[in-house]
């Protein structure tokens, strides 16, 4: 066994194969899965913006994973993390849903250009002012344009993992990371006003 | 330069960070932006509930068809008590205060032993298709949870403690009824409905006691 073999999360079941032992399966989810629960906590609190309502949905999201663990399809520790984050991200998107209020995607092309258009959009971001309220801005952002963001930005997970993870395109994810960044740019300018 | 590096520079002051950051917008956000750490706690109960989830079903078998039994007792009585014009929800009431003395009499008060809300909530997903609504209530500890079956429905039993008296809270999904209060063979009883649920609360309780418990648990979070 190579030494690159330690790090490689096997595939924990053949579909149509019989069920594994559940002991064995606990102990591979364990070893590979519950490493990756920071990943899952943040994720769970950027999307809900609540503490108490992220932990429930951690909870729920590591059952769902743990339930459906026979569809993993093996590959690294990153792999194991996409495959637990698009179950969290799934939990989460259909508990928000479900409590319904959440805002669609709906995009302000002219504000969009009105933040490119400014010249020191950037040196406003490294002021110390504004850094402060980035997190309040961030929590602002549709939540389509921060589950982008925090997966990208916070997690730096590849263009595909996310497009797997969000179930869109490539070019999706990319146009919602530069939208997702233009409103963060606009948000921070309006808070230094 | 990466955001790696940038990171590691950011406990050093290098003024070559700031270059970086105006050129970066990622790396702010990189740097700056919150990562929320799991809270303590959170991983002994995603374990504790993976924990059960691979726990032997034998006894649950042996349940089921005690359960059966029952229910195909309680059936028989419902159809005779129907025929016999008494009122459904006197049936239900004496059904609901059965489920009670059985919770005590048997060994199975609680299926999912737990004083935090944040572990018998998440137990009862995939075994019902509602969500009863778990609280933390002062001077009523919670105990845990329970499955149960009432009126055609399974139901969620949520069990609280009050010194030595145990209640029994019932929730399943129903439409709007009456709300009431009664005392049946010693043991007090209220039941309302709200968000789709109906619920009863049943104790041995005195009733002032009970009454407390219900309108804590009914307060809005």
């Amino acid at each position: 066994m190579s030494a690159f073999a330690i790090a490689t999360v096997p595939r924990p079941a053949r579909p149509g194969t019989i069920a594994m032992d559940p002991a064995r399966k606990l102990s591979l989810f364990e070893q590979h899965v519950i490493p990756h629960l920071n990943a899952a906590y943040n994720l769970a609190r950027w999307l809900t913006r609540d503490s108490h309502d992220a932990e429930d949905l951690v909870q729920e999201s590591y059952l769902r994973a743990f339930r459906s663990f026979e569809t993993f399809e093996g590959g690294d520790a990153n792999d194991a993390r996409a495959w637990l984050l698009t179950v969290v991200r799934n939990t989460c998107f259909t508990w928000l849903k479900r409590k319904g209020g959440q805002p669609t995607v709906e995009f302000d092309e002219q504000m969009h250009n009105a933040a490119d258009a400014s010249p020191d959009a950037e040196s406003i971001l490294v002021n110390q002012a504004a850094l402060a309220s980035l997190n309040t801005c961030v929590e602002a952002l549709p939540l389509e344009f921060r589950e982008v963001i925090v997966l990208r930005e916070l997690e730096e997970l590849s263009y595909k993992d996310i497009s797997g993870i969000a179930g869109v395109p490539v070019g999706t994810v990319m146009s919602r990371l530069a939208r997702g960044r233009a409103r963060l740019r606009q948000c921070l300018a309006g808070a230094l006003r | 330069m990466n955001c790696q590096t940038a990171r590691q520079m950011m406990e050093t002051n290098d003024p070559a960070l700031e270059d970086h950051l105006r050129a970066c917008p990622s790396c702010i956000l990189r740097t700056q932006a919150r990562y929320y750490e799991a809270p303590p706690g959170l991983e002994g109960r995603v374990r504790q509930s993976l924990r059960r989830e691979i726990a032997p079903r034998e006894p649950w078998r042996w349940m089921a068809i005690a359960a059966s039994v029952l229910l195909a007792g309680s059936l028989a009585w419902n159809v005779a008590l129907v025929r016999s014009g008494v009122d459904a929800r006197q049936v239900l009431a004496a059904s609901v205060l059965s489920a009670h003395i059985r919770s005590l009499a048997a060994t199975h008060l609680l299926d999912v032993p737990s004083s935090d809300q944040h572990t018998v909530k998440p137990w009862f997903n995939g075994k019902l298709d509602f969500s009863p609504p778990v609280k933390f209530l002062a001077g009523f500890p919670l105990l845990g949870g329970r499955l149960d079956y009432f009126d055609g429905h399974p139901a969620a039993a949520l069990i609280y403690g009050r010194n030595k008296h145990v209640i029994n809270l019932f929730i399943w999904p129903s439409t709007p009824t009456a709300e009431t209060e009664q005392t049946r063979n010693g043991y007090n009883m209220r039941t309302w409905s709200g968000s789709g649920m109906t619920f009863w609360a049943v104790s041995d309780l005195n009733a002032t006691e009970l009454r407390q418990f219900v309108s804590l648990y009914r307060q809005p979070d």
